[in-house]
């Protein structure tokens, strides 16, 4: 015996995956956060490399990110070796274009924390609110060799 | 019944995210497990509480699933401990007991493991592997040669060529299929124990999985050869996938590596049909099927200059034309749509005979090329009204040859005449001096131009906009809404020029943009004030200029991005293709070179002394082509495309349309003819037709409406 419920005021409806049993929620605030990347990415001695690999230094790693307050970087690393993080960002006009050209630099080259097999998780920017509308995520390695790099990207309004 | 699968693995840092990609897409739950190590001893890892492997507590818990996924593969036959832990399984054959699937499984004789070996079914029908005796366990595959790398990647080139016979479908069907791999890069087939598989096979058995009420099931071989130029062929104990009682025994599925499935851009999956056969065969119900469709770029497009082939402008358009013809009818027999970006522009911007209203009407063409062009234009319209062949716009005359915004200005950008847009209206085309928010500008700031200025959800007031005057040339600045609007207009007035009622492939609201660059905020708010719902765009959505990226959801304010994945028989930068192969080609102007298919150079060191070479290098390409698409479709639910026109000198001017038939079947240069639309749609129905309860031909719309389903 199917289980049925009333859909609208006159309908019957048979339980199923296109017809659920309507519910309410209660107690449940919507979480104020998106996942905008997951991306693995080759750490290599190149510069400006950016976690989608890419060495095109006007193109952002994330774009239309005005909403967010800020972006939580995780990450897994899989090497030891040596690298360094450097994060640009910039704001652009209603049409999503830049400004102008060139980044603002809102973190420096930085060494990367962590180990082999480490995880770490990085707050962009570090103190105060975001809202750039684009953001730049470089990784270098400046010793030993390649590794691969996990990362996900969360824009938290 | 919520179809609910189970996926064991070792290690998360070598685990392929598409696994779980593909199984959300298809609306299939899974609960992900650990194994502890790969031996025999291994505890299971799962959600209920940790299990040894061979316990009844595990076989309990598996039995809440469709199916158990095994997810660990190797690229050695050496290895002696991968999935050892999963020997117990073989054996837990009650109806109750999911269906296991093993996908590439290392099984070979290296393994020491005492508990493995003793554990392992002594009726199991496959010869277990050997190091040590290659030649006489395994048989190797699509002719033996070694790959450069591990074949077992997915690049989405190199690959591997194979036609796999479905027995119980009775379906000949081209999928990259590699069973076991080994060190030396060799793909290899299955070496079946006849009398075991006898005795299975008239052994009855009560799952329901077992389809013809057996304990073993050949499910697919190597396909026989159709041609006697094609000497590729395998004993008749080769098998590639077979059913033991209810585990099944299957060719790789999934490369086993840390892939994140980016939410722009996913990795190729080429070998994900096996997972799809594999779910099917194990009765896993998907809630959804998911949509086939393939587009064309340039359906109307020419080359000046066709050497070796040195087709005329005439011969180019008549074979633009039979492929459309037949994609019609092949749309209408389907119930799919192509999807056509027509290349405009010609009409105000360009004269080159590369575009489609120039190849209708410039008299530097001949009017016998003509002609055809404007035959081509009238299918066209007819598919697009009929829904089988619906057209979009697709510019290549702005943006340096790249689209919406692929500059930072297109300089004597030559306008429309009429609509809001055109000639002679004074509009604006540029940003205006200042813009703020409207509910703190002071009053008689603003000029008397101001206007309000929506961009998804960013309203403002903007004034001192520069015009464009009456004229129809200026230098049009590419990064705002107001040029955006000019251009769209300026490319759907040229579509109802053309004959066409819209620019926007009618119901599907959708088009595949020019170099893939959908431009960025403007130009999708413009797109959808024109009435889009979405269009085809990369990553670098302003390729050249590149100062934008997509939003990383892919939807804009409800306004699709699709991914893009092309396929032609030849790099950009060559023009058109030479062949399937062709001894004198440049870098990359064949499909074996642009795909990297010569593994050991065992196509371009026989092409001329060994027929059986064009039949590798056909089942190599079709491969690629075929798993390019397939995870497109599958992993990505993004857009596949061809460039017909690229691909059309290379067919037989008596019998374009016909089947790939090796040497039997010349082109106008006296090499094997291919008609690359037909090879790809006939090849994927047969996929299609394999997998009826996980694909469907459907379309653009369906794609998007699935996005939203299961993308949120």
């Amino acid at each position: 015996m199917p289980v049925r419920f009333l859909r609208n005021a006159s309908e019957l409806a048979d339980v199923s995956w296109e017809t659920p049993l309507p519910v309410q929620v209660a107690n449940a605030k919507p979480v104020p956060a998106d996942t905008l990347l997951v991306a693995t990415t080759t750490v290599t001695t190149d510069a400006n490399r950016d976690l989608l690999g890419s060495t095109a230094t006007e193109l952002p790693t994330l774009d239309g990110c005005g909403q967010y307050r800020k972006l939580v970087w995780f990450y897994f690393r899989a090497g030891a070796d040596a690298a360094t993080y450097r994060v640009l960002a910039r704001a652009t006009d209603h049409n999503g274009a830049p400004l102008g050209a060139g980044w603002q630099e809102i973190v420096p080259a930085t060494t990367l924390p962590g180990g082999a097999n480490s995880w770490g998780r990085i707050e962009i920017p570090s103190a105060g609110d975001g809202y750039y509308d684009q953001y730049r995520i470089e990784v270098q390695r400046t010793a030993g060799s390649n590794y691969v790099l996990t990362s996900k990207i969360v824009g938290v309004r | 019944m919520t179809p609910k699968v189970c996926l064991i693995l070792r290690e998360f840092r070598f685990f392929n995210r598409a696994w779980l990609q593909v199984l959300r897409n298809l609306g299939i739950d899974y609960t992900l497990c650990t194994a502890t190590s790969g031996s025999a001893s291994a505890s299971i890892q799962t959600p209920q509480g940790v299990f040894a492997a061979g316990s009844a507590d595990l076989r309990g818990y598996f039995r809440q699933f469709d199916a158990v996924i095994l997810c660990e593969n190797g690229n050695s036959l050496a290895f002696s401990s991968v999935i050892n832990y999963s020997v117990f399984w073989l054996s837990w054959n009650d109806p109750e007991d999911p269906a296991f699937l093993f996908f590439n499984p290392h099984f070979s004789t290296a393994i020491t493991d005492s508990a493995y070996n003793t554990n392992f079914p002594s009726d199991f029908p496959i010869v277990r592997p050997s190091p040590s005796d290659i030649a006489g366990t395994l048989y190797p595959a699509d002719g033996g040669s070694a790959s450069a790398e591990n074949p077992l990647a997915s690049p989405g080139t190199r690959a591997r060529g194979m036609c796999i016979l479905f027995l119980a479908e009775n379906i000949r069907a081209h999928v990259q299929t590699i069973c076991n791999t080994h060190t030396n890069n060799i793909p290899y087939y299955w070496k079946l124990d006849t009398a075991k598989h006898s005795a299975l096979a008239n052994t009855n058995y009560t799952h329901r999985v077992a389809r013809n009420g057996r304990a073993g099931e050949i499910l697919a071989v190597p396909a026989p050869p159709t041609s006697s130029e094609d000497t590729e062929t395998y004993p008749s104990d080769c098998v590639v996938a077979y059913r033991y009682r209810n585990c099944f025994w299957l060719p790789h599925a999934m490369y086993r590596a840390q892939r994140a499935v980016n939410i722009w851009d996913a990795d190729t999956s080429a070998f994900v049909f096996w997972l799809l056969y594999g779910l099917q065969a194990a009765g896993v119900r998907p809630r959804y099927k998911l949509p086939v469709q393939m587009e064309t770029d340039h359906p109307i497009d020419s080359f000046d200059d066709t050497a070796p082939f040195n087709f005329s402008y005439l011969q180019q358009m008549q074979m633009i034309l039979v492929q459309f013809d037949y994609m019609r009818d092949f749309a209408r027999r389907k119930n799919t749509a192509v999807i056509n970006g027509v290349r405009v522009g010609g009409r105000l911007r360009r004269t080159s005979t590369s575009y489609h209203w120039n190849l209708m009407y410039r008299t530097s063409v001949p009017a016998e090329a003509r002609a055809v062009a404007q035959q081509v234009n009238q299918l066209l319209i007819a598919g697009h009204r009929e829904g089988t062949t619906p057209c979009g716009v697709h510019d290549h005359s702005i943006g340096n040859s790249k689209g919406y915004w692929a500059a930072a200005v297109n300089t004597g950008f030559v306008r429309h005449s009429g609509m809001r847009y055109g000639v002679p209206n004074d509009v604006p085309i540029a940003r205006g001096r200042c813009c703020v928010a409207p509910h703190v500008l002071p009053a008689g700031v603003a000029g008397a131009d101001a206007q309000t200025v929506q961009v998804g959800d960013t309203e403002l007031i903007e004034w001192d906009i520069p015009t464009s005057g009456a004229g129809n040339t200026f230098d049009l600045p590419m990064d705002n809404i107001h040029a955006a609007r000019v251009i769209i207009e300026s490319e759907i007035e040229e579509m109802l020029a053309l004959g066409f009622p819209d620019g926007y492939c009618g119901g599907h609201k959708y088009t595949n943009t020019a170099a893939n660059n959908s431009g960025g905020e403007c130009y999708w708010q413009a797109l959808k004030e024109f009435g889009f719902r979405g269009v085809r765009s990369a990553s670098t959505c302003n390729e050249l200029h590149l100062t934008k990226r997509v939003v990383p959801n892919r939807l804009w304010h409800g306004f699709h991005l699709i991914p893009n994945t092309g396929f032609d028989l030849q790099a950009t930068g060559t023009g058109y293709t030479r062949g399937l192969y062709y001894p004198n080609s440049p870098p990359g102007g064949d499909g074996v070179r642009d795909s990297e298919l010569d593994h050991g150079n065992d196509i371009s060191a026989n092409w001329t002394t060994s027929a059986v070479a064009a039949w590798r290098a056909y089942r190599r390409v079709v491969c690629q082509g075929i798993s390019n698409w397939l995870s497109t479709t599958v992993v990505e639910l993004g857009g596949f495309y061809i460039h017909p026109y690229t691909n059309s000198m290379i067919m037989s001017l008596s019998d374009p349309l016909a089947r790939f038939d090796g040497w039997s079947k010349q082109n106008v240069i006296g090499e094997p003819h291919y008609c690359h639309p037909v090879e790809l749609l006939e090849n994927m129905d047969a996929v299609v037709r394999l997998l009826p309860e996980y694909l469907y031909w459907g379309t653009i719309t369906d794609v998007m409406d699935h996005r939203e389903r299961v993308m949120g």
